[in-house]
């Protein structure tokens, strides 16, 4: 069985008019690929990896991450899958203001009840991984936009996941930074043979992935293998 | 873990100097106002308590009094006066189950007592031995009337501390002169301002055969058991003034005829009444302290509403509804703990302040001095309440606040930016 198993997958809103937003997702994802979501606004990327990410809920089909049939979980249960089994890279960092560098590299630590002191090695570990040690105790609006998104990275690998989803990581960066950031996803993927999964709007940054899945209109288009990185031309960021 | 939770705590506060501190400062106040309630509630109890500690609380004082109802052949307005009769009654085999110490008491004559060219105001008082058993009498020096000072009608005398002090001083032993009679001083109570403080202790015999040759008794009084509400009170008290009515030829339903003075009753209706004193102070205190309660809900509420992406956030990567839920209402505990502590101190200062100041004045309400406030202060027993109270309305403080914020949805969160 693939480490992520969609079967059929329909998603509908019901905010006053119904919108049929995801319309039988069937998609497979292996363990250790580095895999890019395309799509235009609209086209239901965002809420496919929602649902990826056990962030909504899906309406019928099914959905197995690493073996396990994630539906109609409760909260507490998804928040456990979350932590466990899901890194998070969002677009705006979504790090904790009030909380350094460090702590909020703990922080998923915490919620699985890990002591202070462990947490706090373990966190210095990816910090450290990251090239952030002597950023650590420093709040995130004192950081550039590159170095939070480390630390978000940091704080989505400490937890060991299965699977880490990055929506639009590079969307509020500048190009030289939105480089490293992808270089350092691709090393995660080829060293640790991490699963990735990025979603995107920009054909540079998905073509960084081995393997690109374009979704319009809520259903997958066409799955391209991209290996050679050869899906793009131009520069990675515009 | 809890450490975190308070390290969780004090970042937010940090960051919220300026509203935590107002929000905090309405549970001090209320806390504040509650203990400086208590406090002075307390120092008029207790101010009440003192003079009734100076009886023995199961005991019955009988005096006569003016009838008010024709009866029996006598008109209306006769004066009623005790006598022997009445000691008998009460000593009988009617009353023998309940009745254990009779102590009568002849009185009614103020006198001089002199020493050398000192003198001093003196009220006669002729007792036995058992009235220093009801009436509790504070010995400084030497002793009270004896059995054999009754039989041998010796002319012997308890002064108080106050007379000594103005007849010249260690009088134990010395003689005074009282209507041309001479008495040995053979003990000297404390007079306190709250007591009576010009009464002659002398044997019975002696003041009867001295001061009052008649047959009449002043005053007579008792001690009882085996009464233990206000209704067998009562019931006790309505059947024993009815025999001395009935011995004295008066109507049993003449309120005038036999004052009665029933302490044990008096006492349970004290305690009751200061009960409700007491449970009107901690009303007020609490309702005080629900505007407080109602501020920190108010203010979590908007500190709620504001940390939603936080929440978002945390939820994303791994907390679930009881992690969020704990650590509202724990922040909305430690708030309402904390100033409620500062209340609570500045509180007890202010009651010490009371009782430094307004506990030291004394009223003078016409034959005696009472404290306004005794000891207006609150014990452990409060503070511990009150702690347990503070606890309670942090979390019901911090309840609808925690509610809102654990039902988060991440993705509503994670959007709210």
């Amino acid at each position: 069985m693939a480490l992520i198993e969609l079967e059929n997958i329909n998603k509908t809103y019901n905010n006053g008019q119904p919108l049929h937003v995801l319309k039988g997702i069937d998609l497979q994802i292996e363990k250790g690929e580095f895999v890019s979501i395309m799509g235009a606004s609209g086209s239901g990327k965002s809420t496919l990896l929602n649902i990826l990410g056990i962030l909504d809920n899906y309406d019928t089909g099914t959905y197995h991450l690493d073996g396990k049939l994630i539906k109609d979980l409760s909260e507490k249960q998804a928040a456990q899958y979350r932590n466990q089994m899901i890194g998070f890279i969002f677009q705006s960092f979504n790090l904790i203001g009030f909380k350094t560098a460090v702590e909020n590299v703990e922080l998923p630590l915490y919620y699985q009840g890990v002591s202070r002191k462990e947490r706090h090695t373990r966190a210095m570990e990816y910090l450290e991984k990251m090239g952030l040690t002597q950023w650590a105790t420093h709040f995130p609006n004192e950081m550039s936009g590159g170095q939070r998104q480390r630390v978000a990275i940091a704080r989505a690998l400490i937890t060991s996941p299965s699977i880490i989803l990055a929506d639009e990581p590079t969307g509020a960066l500048d190009s030289k930074t939105s480089v490293e950031v992808m270089q350092l996803l691709k090393e995660l993927n080829k060293n640790d043979g991490m699963t990735i999964i990025v979603v995107t709007h920009e054909s540079g940054v998905a073509n960084e992935a081995d393997k690109i899945i374009h979704i319009k209109d809520g259903i997958i288009g066409n799955i391209e293998e991209n290996r050679q990185h050869t899906a793009w031309s131009g520069p990675m960021v515009k | 873990m809890i450490g975190d939770i308070f390290h969780e705590i004090g970042s937010t506060v940090r960051n919220n100097k300026l509203r935590t501190a107002l929000t905090g400062f309405a549970v001090s106040w209320g806390i504040f106002l509650l203990i400086c309630l208590l406090g002075a509630g307390n120092g008029l109890m207790n101010a009440f308590m003192q003079g009734s500690d100076n009886f023995v609380q199961n005991s019955i004082q009988v005096w006569g009094g003016t009838t008010s109802i024709p009866a029996n052949g006598y008109k209306e307005g006769r004066r009623i006066r005790l006598d022997q009769g009445d000691v008998d009654i009460t000593l009988g085999r009617e009353f023998a189950d309940h009745v254990d110490m009779v102590a009568p008491v002849t009185s009614g004559l103020s006198t001089t007592l002199i020493n050398g060219d000192k003198t001093v105001e003196g009220y006669v008082r002729g007792v036995t031995p058992e009235l220093a058993s009801i009436e509790k009498v504070n010995l400084k020096s030497g002793r009270f009337i004896n059995p054999l000072d009754v039989e041998q009608t010796r002319k012997v005398v308890v002064i108080s501390s106050k007379q000594e002090e103005e007849l010249g001083g260690n009088m134990l032993g010395k003689w005074v002169t009282i209507s041309g009679f001479s008495f040995k001083v053979i003990g000297v109570y404390h007079s306190d301002e709250s007591n009576y403080q010009s009464d002659n202790y002398m044997p019975y015999s002696t003041a009867k055969g001295i001061f009052f040759p008649d047959s009449r008794v002043g005053t007579l009084s008792f001690t009882f058991h085996g009464i233990d509400n206000l209704q067998q009170s009562n019931d006790f008290e309505q059947e024993y003034s009815s025999r001395l009515k009935a011995h004295h030829s008066a109507s049993p339903d003449d309120p005038n005829a036999i004052w009665i003075w029933n302490r044990f009753s008096q006492n349970i209706q004290m305690n009751s009444a200061m009960g409700i004193l007491n449970i009107a102070l901690w009303i007020l205190g609490i309702l005080t302290l629900v505007s407080g309660i109602v501020g920190v809900s108010n203010i979590m509420l908007i500190s709620v509403k504001e940390r939603t992406h936080e929440f978002g956030i945390r939820k994303a990567i791994g907390a679930k509804p009881g992690n969020i839920l704990s650590l509202i209402i724990t922040e909305s505990i430690c708030i309402t703990a904390v100033f409620g502590y500062i209340g609570m101190v500045l509180g007890m200062v202010a009651c010490e302040v009371m009782d430094k100041t307004i506990g030291q004045r004394a009223v003078d309400i016409g034959f005696t001095q009472i404290h306004m406030l005794e000891n207006p202060t609150v014990g452990v027993g409060v503070a511990i309440e009150a702690t347990i109270l503070l606890i309670i309305a942090g979390t019901i403080a911090g309840l609808a606040p925690a509610r809102k914020a654990s039902k988060v949805r991440p993705i509503e969160a994670l959007r709210a930016e």
